[in-house]
């Protein structure tokens, strides 16, 4: 350990620890463009500069290593005279089109512009005219206006994915970002940069020009395109009452977690639980009676559903209803159908329909593109998927989770097998053609709009809560359930007292203490 | 789209890389010997130096855009690179850069069309204490004025 002073106050540091990261543990935040904690130091930026005692000129605190004794001073008068001075040099180059910069309110020159500038400029000179759009990859554009060179996605390109597609060309004031050739930035992890620009010189081409971060609210969950389980922030507007309609989620950011994703996530999830929030979404309930179709109240379908159930159970028949599920549910959600389903009504037939599994990266993408399968297993629930022969001669009753059992044949020889199947019930957030076979087609709520945990593959279980509603009318399959439970009088001193989520899995953990470990 | 280098250049290559911890580090030494040998560096010629030295080629583009030593165009017979930094600059040498152009009648950057003279503009040559100041090819011009330019042209035919 080595003991230095910081702006007077003492702090005890780590051997080798840098001043900046010394800073960071005593809670003094030093400004910085090029400095990110995933990169090895660069010092080009030179915005991070501290005095330090002895030393004849201003040293940069993200390159410099503490030795015993040190005095460092993060604020005095020639430090902030250098960052204005820094600063200067930088807005005397940059376009200030705050007002229709995407990046504006959570920039961090506006900010640093805040703390140590708020000067008038004495540059007389015209600025230098650069490229305001220039197209580096599928969804990302540079204004090279705006880019003040800290060199942040070079370096992530060399250093995180090795694939190398920017550069710094030229020098002094022609330096300039570039692709090699113009050879677009192609990985899966593209998205990054945007993150990781400090400015807004790197911008999305989905988020461009749609909102203004000081509009969004940030919400916490975890990404469900994969059995990684990155931690994510969900930047949404929550629409009513402050709009009308419903909320919109406009874009998916990298929460740090450094046991799961680190600072990234992949271009897979990003975009795709975007997409999947937003489009298909089953948002009315729906009877299908026949030719035509009828939209239903939530109490009329349950009361129907539970007479149909009841009916079984009186004639000692419950173990003719079957269930397809998915492992986009939460561990509740799945527990809940094992003590109602299995353990309550003695079901049998139990088949899971996931995603289809794609490619791993060898990064963070993992071939299983589905929550919970972890999840599923610790249950108890065996995995296998839907076998028709198996199911369509033994089944009364049919509940199908989640839309993707229409995708586990492509020839659809599903359809004919569930007509034969006098009761099928989907309850679902997402719609395709399955809808229509369906007799009761239940909306239920995606994984950002309902509360509960998800296990990674590797056993973590983390909580995801309810955060952007797309639609009104879904409901979360943990209400369905209990809703179901309490109408066919199924051991109500059990099921009476779950009300949340929060509760199933308090009783989840008394049953499975795997499910206990939450971080 | 790869160049093949002729065995002679490949066996310089690899004694200039020999002489170096890491092939990597080799990297200028390599580039000025190719463009000794090739005119200018195309991205052929960076592609080919890069899987030589086992670099990504963006790399080897950073440097080679970055140091005035190093051209991706052919130039002319003179190069006449005209110091735009900060001692030239107050020292007007920008009058300079001005009179080149129109005695030449290309833009900063341009060969003239009978290839004899290029002319481009660059950071600072080092030698600010004969600001304003020149290079013609290897040789350095300090201290001057539009007559002197002149005087240096003539003797350049």
């Amino acid at each position: 350990m080595a003991k230095i002073f910081l702006d007077g106050k003492p702090v005890e540091v780590a051997e080798g620890t840098t001043v900046f990261k010394a800073a960071q543990q005593a809670g003094i935040a030093i400004p910085h463009f090029c400095y990110h904690p995933a990169f090895v130091p660069e010092g080009s930026c030179r915005l991070c500069l501290v005095e330090i005692e002895g030393s004849p000129k201003l040293e940069l605190s993200c390159s410099t290593v503490v030795r015993e004794g040190m005095k460092v001073s993060t604020q005095s008068p020639t430090v902030r005279e250098a960052r204005r001075g820094v600063l200067e040099f930088i807005l005397a180059e940059h376009p200030l089109d705050c007002p229709i910069c995407d990046k504006a309110g959570e920039c961090k020159l506006q900010d640093y512009y805040q703390d140590y500038g708020l000067t008038e400029s004495v540059f007389r000179e015209f600025k230098e005219k650069r490229e305001k759009k220039v197209r580096i990859g599928d969804k990302l554009i540079l204004d090279r206006e705006r880019c003040v060179l800290c060199t942040r996605c070079v370096r992530f390109l060399a250093e995180i994915t090795k694939t190398h597609e920017l550069g710094l060309f030229e020098r002094g004031i022609h330096a300039e970002i570039g692709g090699y050739e113009n050879e677009p930035v192609r990985n899966g992890y593209s998205g990054n940069l945007v993150d990781l620009c400090p400015v807004g010189a790197i911008t999305d081409t989905d988020f461009r020009f749609k909102t203004r971060p000081w509009f969004l609210t940030k919400g916490e969950s975890i990404c469900p395109l994969c059995s990684r389980g990155c931690n994510i922030y969900i930047d949404y507007h929550p629409g009513f009452p402050r709009v009308p309609g419903s909320a919109k989620v406009y874009r998916i950011r990298p929460r740090t977690n450094d046991a799961v994703n680190g600072p990234w996530i992949c271009d897979h999830g990003r975009y795709g639980f975007i997409d999947l929030q937003q489009k298909n979404r089953c948002q009315t309930l729906v009877w299908n009676k026949g030719e035509r179709t009828a939209e239903w109240s939530w109490d009329k379908v349950l009361i129907t559903i539970g007479e149909r159930v009841k009916a079984l159970r009186e004639n000692g028949k419950t173990n003719r209803i079957s269930l397809i599920l998915t492992t986009w549910l939460t561990n509740e959600e799945l527990f809940l159908i094992k003590k109602i389903f299995k353990d309550g009504l003695g079901v049998r037939n139990v088949f899971f329909a996931d995603p289809a599994p794609g490619p791993e990266d060898g990064f963070l993408l993992r071939s299983e593109r589905t929550p919970n399968r972890r999840g599923a297993r610790e249950m108890g629930f065996d995995l296998k998927a839907p076998d028709l022969n198996a199911l369509v001669p033994d089944t009364d009753i049919l509940f199908i989770f989640g839309p993707h059992f229409a995708g586990i044949s492509h020839d659809g020889a599903w359809k004919p097998a569930l007509e034969k199947i006098p009761v099928k019930i989907l309850v679902t957030s997402h719609l395709n053609e399955l809808a229509s076979t369906a007799d009761f087609v239940l909306p239920a709520a995606f994984l950002a709009e309902k509360n509960g945990t998800l296990t990674n593959a590797d056993g973590r279980v983390q909580k995801i809560a309810a955060i952007a509603r797309a639609c009104f009318d879904i409901r979360p399959e943990s209400q369905i359930l209990l809703d179901l439970a309490r109408e066919i009088r199924l051991d109500d001193s059990y099921f009476g007292a779950l009300s949340a989520p929060e509760a199933v899995h308090h009783e989840l953990v008394k049953e499975i203490p795997f499910f206990g470990a939450l971080p | 789209m790869s160049r093949e280098f002729t065995a002679d250049l490949k066996k310089r290559i690899e004694e200039i890389t020999a002489r170096y911890p890491s092939r990597q580090a080799a990297l200028l030494p390599v580039l000025h010997l190719v463009q000794g040998e090739t005119g200018f560096l195309s991205a052929e010629e960076e592609r080919a130096v890069a899987s030589i030295l086992g670099l990504p080629p963006i790399k080897v583009r950073e440097v080679v855009t970055f140091y005035t030593m190093f051209t991706r165009k052919p130039l002319g017979r003179f190069h006449l690179q005209v110091c735009s930094n900060l001692s030239c600059s107050l020292a007007a040498g920008e009058r300079i850069l001005r009179h080149l152009q129109a005695k030449l009648g290309i833009g900063v950057g341009e060969t003239t069309p009978d290839g004899k003279y290029t002319l481009t503009e660059v950071e600072c040559l080092g030698a600010c204490e004969q600001a304003p100041c020149m290079m013609v090819n290897f040789d350095y011009h300090g201290n001057l004025d539009p007559e002197k330019v002149e005087r240096i042209m003539e003797e350049l035919k």
